[in-house]
């Protein structure tokens, strides 16, 4: 009985899922669209201001350029030629790198992944850890200092951070090279060690965010009466905390990964790609502004917003599918 | 039924707080025996629950601590016990009921499987069974469809059903003692009356020893064998049921069945005993109910009252029977 | 019900509850440090823009370090050791701005920032929140739907790719931070709002014949100033990370020295000037945790099942 609903609740939710994908597509659509009408770089401009600067009748040229790329028709009619190129998998066309932007994302995908799947799971991982530690001996030695370094790693800028690792690691102590080398193939132990310092850099302030909600969670429950109840039918300590009391501080803190993943992580993890010289989504995202290369830029943006739309969807329904008291109306 | 199952001598159980030592329970000391029901009566704060948990050991030590006594189960001093041995004990030997049933359940989990856990735990044995053996607990505390209860989560059932299925989880490994914290102050009153016939006929049929905290003196006179009077963390007065409720001794238990409304007789106003239970925080010298008994003498404020035996099996905590 | 305290003795009462928190003083203290600093600081310092190759790459006070020289009467490398000295506390960078200085600049910037970015976003986002709750139905509905759209999107990409499109200045970067950030305010203002319309001391001051006018604005807007102090509070040290951040790969305002603009400098020099790395994150760093430690004061101090 339970599953049909989940069932129907799921499909629910993608239906909003669609609405807001829509909205997304929207605004991003409007933004990239006002840009050029309100003085920003158009992609021909520098090529138009010289052309200008010469003399030349460049409203030919603009003429031309503006059919090419489909800005003389109405609004609308851009926006579901834009839409429908989407789904249609045409991506658009990098200009800088005089490639279809689609085997951009391609080549370079799989660096971003890198860095965030291992520093989620690093993170995750410690900060529970920590956390689920922490609330058990609370007051303890070990809790005071898991405290107190969660709120340093919460407060450091993830890029200070980095930087200060670099300069202890790779300048003056010289254990880890500056750069990345892509020349290294990705599933190998060389790999994870010069990803070792981009790791710590982003998953520090996930670390510490996620053992300050995981020892607020099990705190909350360590009080509760089935403790006791655990305790009175003579299970063994570890069972109780770690069956009882985690189950029910597992469905907040669900909610909370899941929503940093989304949301925070991506920017951190984009300035962590930039420090260290990591090719992912991001690092060529910034190359391409410089570059003005809206089309990667849109595409990347597009591509975020979907994964932290699709990490929501994931989170809700695991969040329902987890806690048996809920039944969304 | 003479048989001897659990004995306390002089438990002393102390809280550390911020405002100083709490004498939760200052020094009482009972007996338990088989198939017997033994109701502790009191009023809330009075120190029964604690005291039951600390025959269990499930004092959160960091406040409080047993600081005296000894709690005798088959021999064995269970406040001397390692958590490792206290941990057998705990479910097995010795099972404890809840007061609130809903709370007091693990809402992330079935009932299935927080009575199948504890099966599994202690008398080991596979899967199947303990599904088999949990569905005919549910059968015995009158829970109807107890299969499909068992795969029902503790907020799918009401108040009675979840009380019910306490009773179940606490009766799993075939305990010896069933301590059951005021199991229906929770439930409606019809729930009630259903629930006490039920702890009525287990311990008939399994032959086992209840301890049954309560504040209601029409409970202890449906189910007790025997009770015993709480006051501010100490005994007032022991003995057989009938015996208390027909000729109390004690100015406490005089006062609280004088409370208990009468539907014979007509009268304007309900009785009560004036003023409030003392603070536990650093008591007074002599007998703690001094300032609200009617009958007090001069030594009642200097000499905590020792126990005086006034009839067979009734003793009395009170100056006025020290002769 | 609750207790009627006037505005003044209710505001009395929190701070004595705060008071207690002794980090969160710690906090305060050296907000107020970085204010004053702000202020009055760059009449005591050097012109942090003020370019001087002669001085560059110095230590700060009390640091020495070698430094390969070419000395052309030798003709030849020499290495010199060059000690820091009072005249640049902090040291200089490699274009031999003073630290300090540009520090203390910094420490305007960020603070403006923090003040004004902020104040865009939780205005927007009370109201937003205030007005959805309100008017409650479709109303609600649409907002939050929009709510949700703008929340998906990734905050720092947007920041960059406005400032792209817009130009890097001060001004848009604040405004494109306090546009984007009124999500999270308004989520949890309406939410309050929702809760506080149905509780019951509000029922019971309609019970008591109330008008909704006196209502809102004795009942519910006091129940709500303290969340927005909160919320203000703990948002700063993000939006001051925000800048920094943008500053830092680039998109900063180039007219302005703000600390992500001195570490991006640092950054390019690890090896020869280590210190001009440091300073501003030890800034950073800071200032984000006192802004978190008053915000969890306050947070601490509000909540009225909290016992201090």
């Amino acid at each position: 009985m339970r599953k049909n609903w989940l069932r129907d609740y799921i499909i629910k939710r993608l239906f909003y899922v669609v609405i807001i994908a829509f909205g997304v597509l929207l605004v991003t659509f409007t933004l990239v669209r006002i840009g050029p009408s309100i003085g920003a770089t158009h992609p021909a401009d520098k090529y138009l201001a010289s052309m200008a600067a010469q003399g030349q009748d460049v409203s030919q040229a603009i003429a031309a350029i503006e059919a090419r790329y489909g800005l003389d028709k109405p609004l609308y009619e851009q926006f579901i030629n834009y839409a429908g190129n989407l789904a249609r998998g045409d991506w658009g066309w990098s200009l800088s790198t005089s490639m279809p932007v689609i085997e951009l994302i391609k080549t370079h995908w799989i660096y971003s992944a890198q860095l965030i799947i291992l520093s989620s799971i690093f993170a995750a991982g410690a900060g529970i850890l920590i956390g689920i530690l922490s609330a058990v001996r609370q007051y303890s030695k070990t809790d005071y200092i898991a405290t107190f370094f969660s709120f340093v790693g919460i407060s450091i800028p993830n890029f200070w951070l980095g930087v200060m690792l670099i300069l202890l690691f790779s300048v003056q102590l010289g254990v880890f090279r500056t750069y990345y080398d892509t020349g290294i193939p990705v599933f190998s132990l060389a790999n994870l060690r010069q990803l070792i310092l981009p790791v710590i850099t982003l998953g520090t302030g996930m670390t510490a965010g996620y053992t300050r909600y995981t020892r607020s969670a099990m705190l909350d429950n360590l009080r509760k009466d089935f403790v006791r109840t655990a305790r009175a039918k003579g299970l063994p300590e570890r069972t109780v905390i770690g069956k009882h009391v985690f189950r029910n501080a597992v469905l907040p803190l669900v909610t909370i990964i899941m929503f940093d993943l989304g949301a925070i992580v991506f920017g951190g993890a984009y300035l962590t790609e930039i420090i260290f010289g990591i090719p992912g989504l991001g690092q060529i995202s910034f190359n391409a502004i410089f570059a003005d290369d809206y089309a990667v830029v849109v595409t990347v943006v597009l591509i975020s917003a979907f994964l932290v739309l699709l990490i929501n969807l994931v989170t809700d329904v695991t969040y329902t599918y987890l806690d048996p008291r809920i039944k969304y109306d | 039924m003479d048989e001897t199952i659990l004995k306390v001598n002089d438990l002393e159980t102390h809280f550390l707080t911020a405002r100083g030592i709490v004498k939760a329970v200052d020094g009482i000391d009972f007996e338990l025996r088989k198939s017997e029901c033994l109701c502790l009566v009191g009023e809330s704060g009075c120190g029964k629950t604690v005291a039951m948990l600390s025959i269990l050991g499930l004092i959160d030590t960091p406040p409080g601590k047993i600081v005296g006594g000894q709690v005798y189960y088959e021999d064995v001093n269970l406040v001397e016990c390692s958590g490792k041995q206290m941990r057998h004990i705990r479910g097995k030997e010795i099972a404890m009921v809840f007061q609130d049933a809903q709370s007091a359940l693990d809402p992330v989990f079935t009932i299935g499987d927080q009575i199948t856990e504890q099966i599994k735990l202690h008398l080991g044995v596979s899967n199947p069974e303990a599904k088999e053996r949990a569905i005919s607990l549910l059968q015995e505390v009158g829970i109807p469809s107890p299969e499909t209860a068992t795969a029902n989560y503790p907020h799918q059932l009401s108040g009675g059903m979840k009380q019910r299925a306490m009773i179940a989880m606490g009766l799993s490994c075939d305990p010896r003692v069933l301590i059951a914290d005021e199991p229906t102050t929770a439930v409606d009153v019809t729930i009630k009356a259903q629930i006490l016939d039920i702890l009525q006929r287990l311990k008939e049929t399994r032959q086992m020893s209840l301890l049954f905290v309560t504040h209601e003196l029409g409970i202890v006179s449906e189910i007790g064998d025997r009770m015993l009077v709480m006051y501010a963390g100490r005994l007032t007065e022991t003995g057989q049921v009938s015996e208390i409720l027909d000729h109390p001794r004690h100015p406490y238990t005089i006062g609280l069945i004088n409370c208990l409304p009468d539907m014979t007789k007509t009268r304007d106003r309900l009785e009560s005993i004036p003023g409030t239970v003392p603070s536990l925080i650093d008591p007074p010298d002599g007998c703690l109910f001094y300032p609200r008994c009617s009958r007090a003498l001069a030594v009642c404020s200097q000499n905590r009252p020792l126990p005086v035996t006034v009839n067979q099996g009734h003793t009395v905590f009170c100056h006025l029977y020290s002769q | 019900m609750t207790e009627r305290h006037n505005g003044s003795s209710l505001a009395r009462y929190y701070w004595e509850r705060a008071r207690k928190n002794r980090l969160a003083v710690a906090g305060l203290v050296f907000i107020i440090f970085l204010i004053l600093m702000g202020l009055i600081g760059p009449f005591f310092t050097a012109n942090p823009t003020a370019v001087n190759f002669e001085e560059k790459n110095r230590p700060p006070v009390g640091f020495a370090i070698e430094e390969s020289v070419y000395d052309f009467e030798t003709q030849q490398l020499v290495t010199k050791t060059i000690i820091g000295t009072a005249k640049h506390p902090l040291g200089t960078d490699n274009k031999g701005r003073d630290l300090l200085a540009m520090i203390v600049s910094g420490t305007r910037v960020s603070l403006m920032v923090g003040l004004f970015a902020t104040g865009i976003a939780v205005a927007l986002g009370t109201l937003i929140g205030v007005t959805s709750a309100y008017f409650g139905g479709l109303v609600d509905h649409v907002v939050m739907r929009f709510t949700d759209i703008m929340m998906t999107f990734p905050f720092f990409l947007i920041f960059v790719l406005i400032i792209f499109i817009f130009g890097p200045s001060l001004l848009i970067i604040v405004v494109v931070i306090g546009l984007t950030g009124w999500t999270g305010t308004a989520r949890l203002i309406r939410s309050e709002t929702l809760s506080l319309r149905t509780r019951e001391f509000i029922m019971a001051a309609k019970a008591l014949g109330a008008s909704d006018k006196r209502i809102i604005l004795t009942h519910l807007v006091p129940n709500v100033v303290s969340l927005i102090i909160v919320i203000a509070t703990l948002s700063i040290p993000g939006v001051i990370l925000a800048e920094a951040a943008l500053s830092f790969i680039g998109l900063g305002d180039p007219l302005v020295t703000s600390w992500g603009m001195v570490l991006r400098a640092g950054q390019q020099n690890l090896g020869t000037a280590w210190w001009v790395a440091i300073a501003p994150g030890i800034m950073l760093f800071f200032t984000v945790l006192a802004f978190n430690f008053m915000g969890d004061g306050l947070r601490d101090a509000f909540d009225p099942r909290s016992a201090v």
